[in-house]
C-alpha cells in the first residue's frame, strides 16, 4: 500500500516535467502532500502520539493546504499562468524526468546489501533522490520566477521523503523548526515573486540578471 | 549568559514593536550590542556557562567565533548610529530594519552557540531569512535581484545541507544523535561511506552560506547590495558561524578516519575560491562587490588552512580573527565612501584623500590589513599557512597559492589606490562638500579600533587570546 503511495509520488514528478500551466503545478504540490500524509500515516502504529499530530500538521495542513493556497494567491495576483518557454521542449523534459526517476527505481537496490543501507527502504531513497535531482534539474530550465518557487517545494517534499526513508525519528524540535524555516522561505520567496512583478513588469527570471562584474 | 544573549533581542524585539520609536530602536540594538559583548566576555571568562537553555552550549571551538561575533556587533552597532541619521526613510522602514538586525544577530549567536547539528541547520536557515530584508531594504530592481538569488540559492544549499544530516543519521546505523560531543564520541563506529556522502552533502550547503566557490554566487551581488553595516556583519561574522558548522562535522570524520576524503574537498574547494576572485577581481567595476570577492578568497583561505591540519589550524584561527576585523572594516569604510561620491563605481572615485582624509586612511590601512601586510594578523596567519605547506612538502599547492594571493593583492591595490590618490574634479567637489556633513564621529571610530586590533596582533597577541585560540586549536 505504501509503495503504491510513492510509486505515485515519483509520477507526479513526471507530470511537473510534461506540463506548463502553473495552476495545475500547484495542484500537483497538493497531492504530493497528500501521498506524503498517507506515506507517513502507514507508519502511524509504531509512532508517538506527538510525532504523528506533527507529521498531520506538516504533511495534510501545511503541504497540502497553506503552501498551495499561498500560491494560489501570488499566482491569481501576478496574473500568470504558464510557463512555456522552458529551454527543452516538453517531450524531452518527460523523457529525462523518466531516465532519472527510472535510475531511482533501479540503483538502490544495487547497494541494499551495504552496511548503511539496512537502516533504508531502497524504494524510499530512490525515489526521494529522484526527486530531488528532478526537481533542481528544472529549476534550471524553467523560465518563470514562479515555477522555481514551485520545484523548491518539490525539492524540500524529496527530502521530507528521504528522511522518512531512514528508520529513526529526528527529534521533533527539529523536525518543526525545519517545517517553520522552510515555511517561512516560501513565504519570503513568494513576497518577493509580488515585489519582481511591481518592479519588472513580468516574472522571466531572466530580468534578474542585471548584476555582474562585466558591463 | 547564553540565555540572555538568547532572550534578550526577543523580549527587545517585542518592545520595539510596541515602541516603534526610532529613538528607541537605536538604543535596543545598541543595548543589544552591549549585553551581547558583555555576555560573551563573562563567558570567555568561564562566568556563568552553567544552567543554559538545552541544545546550546559554549565549548572550546564556539568560543572565539562568539567573542568574534560579539565584537564585530558593538562595532557595527556603533557604526549603526551614525548610519541610519542619513537614511531618508520613513520610521516604520527604520524600524524594519532594527527589528531585522536584532534577528540576524540573535540567528547567528545560536548558530555558533548551538550544541546540535539540527538546531544549527534550524539557525543558519533563519539567517538567510532574517537577512533577506536587510539586503532588499533599498528597495531597488538591483537591491530585488540579490535578495531574490541570496534567498534562493542560500535555500537550495541548506536544504541539500539537510540532505547531508539525513546522510548522516544513516552513517550513524544503530545510534541516533544529532548533539555535536555524541557524535564525536560515536563517530569511529559510523559507516565510512555515508559518513563522506555526508560530508559533501553538507560541505556544499553550508559551504553555500560560507561563500566557498563554486557555491558563491549570491555573495557578491548581497554584499554589494545590502546597506554597508550590513555588509560588514554578513561578511565578518555570518560567513564564520557557516564556517564553524562545517569545521564541527569536519572534526566527525577526522576522528572516523575519513579525513584525508574531508580534507581533499575543502582544499578543492579552497583553491577553487581563490581561482574564482583572482579572475573576477581583475577588472572589477564595482568596489563593494571587489570586498565581497575578497571575503570569498579569505573564505577559501580558511578553508586551506582547515585541510592542512597541523600547524595551520593555528593560522585558521588567527585568520579568522584578522579578516572578520579588517574586512568589517573596510566594508563600514566603504559605507562613508559611498556617502561621499553616491556611487559604488570605482571609476567615479577618485581622490579620496582629497576629500576626506579620514576615509582615505581607513581606506589604505584597511586594505593594508586586509593584503597581509605586516604587522597584519594576516600576515603571521598567511605565512604560516604557506610554512605549513613547505612542511609537508606540498611545494605546487604553495606556489600555486602563492600566485593566486599575488594576483588578487595586485588587482584590489590597483583599484585602491586609483581610489585614493589623484585630483578631484570641479563638478565632484561640491557633492563632496555637502555630503561630508553626513560623516560624524561614530562612522570613523569603530574602524580605527579594528585596525588598531588587526596591526598590534601581528606583533603581541595577549595571553588570554592565546589561550582561548589555542583551546580553538585544540577543539578543531
Amino acid at each position: 500500500m505504501e509503495n503504491g503511495f510513492i510509486i505515485l509520488f515519483g509520477l507526479t514528478m513526471l507530470y511537473l516535467a510534461a506540463t506548463s500551466r502553473i495552476v495545475s503545478h500547484i495542484r500537483l504540490l497538493i497531492i504530493q502532500g497528500i501521498m506524503l500524509f498517507l506515506v507517513c500515516a502507514c507508519h502511524f502504529q509504531h509512532q508517538s502520539a506527538l510525532n504523528i499530530a506533527f507529521l498531520t500538521v506538516e504533511t495534510l495542513i501545511v503541504k497540502a493546504f497553506l503552501i498551495p493556497w499561498f500560491l494560489f494567491k501570488v499566482v491569481n495576483k501576478n496574473g500568470v499562468n504558464r510557463d512555456i518557454s522552458a529551454n527543452i521542449p516538453h517531450f524531452y523534459c518527460l523523457v529525462i524526468a523518466s531516465i532519472i526517476l527510472l535510475l531511482g527505481f533501479v540503483a538502490p537496490n544495487y547497494f541494499v546489501h551495504s552496511e548503511g543501507m539496512k537502516m533504508i527502504s531502497p524504494l524510499y531513497f530512490g525515489v526521494s533522490l529522484a526527486t530531488i535531482t528532478i526537481s533542481l534539474w528544472l529549476i534550471t530550465i524553467k523560465h518563470k520566477i514562479i515555477s522555481n518557487v514551485i520545484e523548491f517545494i518539490t525539492m524540500e517534499n524529496g527530502i521530507f521523503l528521504l528522511a522518512l526513508s531512514v528508520a529513526k525519528e529526528m527529534p521533533v524540535l527539529v523536525n518543526m523548526g525545519v517545517l517553520l524555516d522552510v515555511f517561512i522561505a516560501i513565504y519570503i520567496l513568494g513576497l518577493f515573486v509580488n515585489e519582481i512583478n511591481r518592479e519588472f513588469k513580468d516574472l522571466e527570471v531572466s530580468n534578474l540578471s542585471d548584476l555582474k562584474d562585466y558591463e | 549568559m547564553i540565555n540572555t544573549i538568547l532572550i534578550f533581542p526577543i523580549i527587545a524585539c517585542i518592545l520595539m514593536l510596541l515602541v516603534k520609536k526610532r529613538a528607541f530602536d537605536s538604543f535596543m540594538i545598541n543595548a543589544y550590542a552591549i549585553v551581547h559583548f558583555i555576555s560573551s566576555i563573562l563567558l570567555a571568562l568561564g562566568i556563568g556557562k552553567e544552567g543554559n537553555i538545552p541544545y546550546f552550549t559554549v565549548d572550546n571551538t564556539n568560543l572565539i567565533f562568539l567573542l568574534i561575533l560579539s565584537f564585530v556587533f558593538l562595532m557595527v552597532a556603533i557604526y549603526n548610529n551614525g548610519y541610519s541619521k542619513t537614511f531618508n526613510f520613513s520610521d516604520k522602514k527604520i524600524n524594519h530594519y532594527s527589528l531585522m538586525i536584532m534577528i540576524f544577530t540573535l540567528a547567528m549567536s545560536g548558530t555558533v552557540l548551538s550544541s546540535n547539528l539540527g538546531i544549527a541547520w534550524i539557525f543558519v536557515e533563519a539567517t538567510t531569512l532574517s537577512s533577506a530584508y536587510l539586503i532588499y531594504f533599498n528597495k531597488t530592481k538591483h537591491s530585488i535581484e540579490a535578495a531574490w538569488k541570496y534567498v534562493f540559492i542560500c535555500s537550495i544549499g541548506i536544504a541539500l545541507a539537510f540532505a547531508g544530516i539525513i546522510f548522516l543519521n544513516i552513517a550513524q546505523g544503530e545510534i541516533n544523535t544529532l548533539d555535536f560531543a555524541q557524535l564525536y564520541q560515536h563517530a569511529l563506529a559510523f559507516d565510512p561511506f555515508w559518513l563522506k556522502m555526508a560530508f559533501v552533502f553538507m560541505l556544499f550547503g553550508f559551504g553555500t552560506k560560507m561563500g566557498l566557490a563554486p557555491m558563491h554566487f549570491w555573495l557578491p551581488d548581497a554584499h554589494s547590495q545590502a546597506p554597508s553595516p550590513i555588509s560588514a556583519l554578513l561578511s565578518a561574522t555570518l560567513l564564520n558561524s557557516a564556517f564553524l558548522v562545517i569545521v564541527r562535522v569536519f572534526k566527525v570524520l577526522d576522528i572516523a578516519n575519513c579525513d584525508a576524503w574531508a580534507r581533499a574537498m575543502l582544499l578543492i574547494c579552497g583553491f577553487i575560491s581563490l581561482f574564482v576572485t583572482a579572475v573576477f577581481v581583475y577588472h572589477i567595476k564595482n568596489y563593494k562587490r571587489m570586498l565581497a570577492y575578497s571575503s570569498i578568497e579569505n573564505m577559501g583561505i580558511l578553508a586551506i588552512g582547515t585541510a592542512l591540519g597541523g600547524a595551520a589550524l593555528y593560522a585558521v584561527i588567527a585568520h579568522l580573527i584578522g579578516h572578520s576585523l579588517a574586512k568589517a572594516s573596510f566594508f563600514l569604510t566603504s559605507g562613508n565612501i559611498l556617502e561621499l561620491f553616491e556611487t559604488k563605481r570605482i571609476k567615479s572615485v577618485h581622490a579620496l584623500m582629497e576629500a576626506n582624509k579620514k576615509t582615505g586612511w581607513l581606506w589604505v590601512f584597511s586594505f593594508l590589513a586586509i593584503c597581509a601586510f605586516p604587522t597584519s594578523v594576516l600576515f603571521i596567519s598567511e605565512f604560516l599557512i604557506i610554512k605549513t605547506m613547505l612542511l609537508e612538502g606540498h611545494y605546487l599547492l604553495c606556489v600555486l597559492f602563492v600566485l593566486l594571493l599575488t594576483i588578487i593583492l595586485w588587482a584590489i591595490g590597483k583599484v585602491v589606490i586609483n581610489m585614493t590618490f589623484g585630483k578631484l574634479s570641479e563638478d565632484k567637489v561640491q557633492i563632496i562638500e555637502k555630503n561630508k556633513q553626513k560623516l560624524c564621529a561614530c562612522m570613523f571610530a569603530p574602524q580605527i579600533i579594528m585596525l588598531l586590533i588587526v596591526f598590534t596582533l601581528g606583533v603581541y597577541i595577549p595571553e588570554f587570546l592565546n589561550n582561548i585560540i589555542n583551546c580553538a586549536v585544540a577543539g578543531f
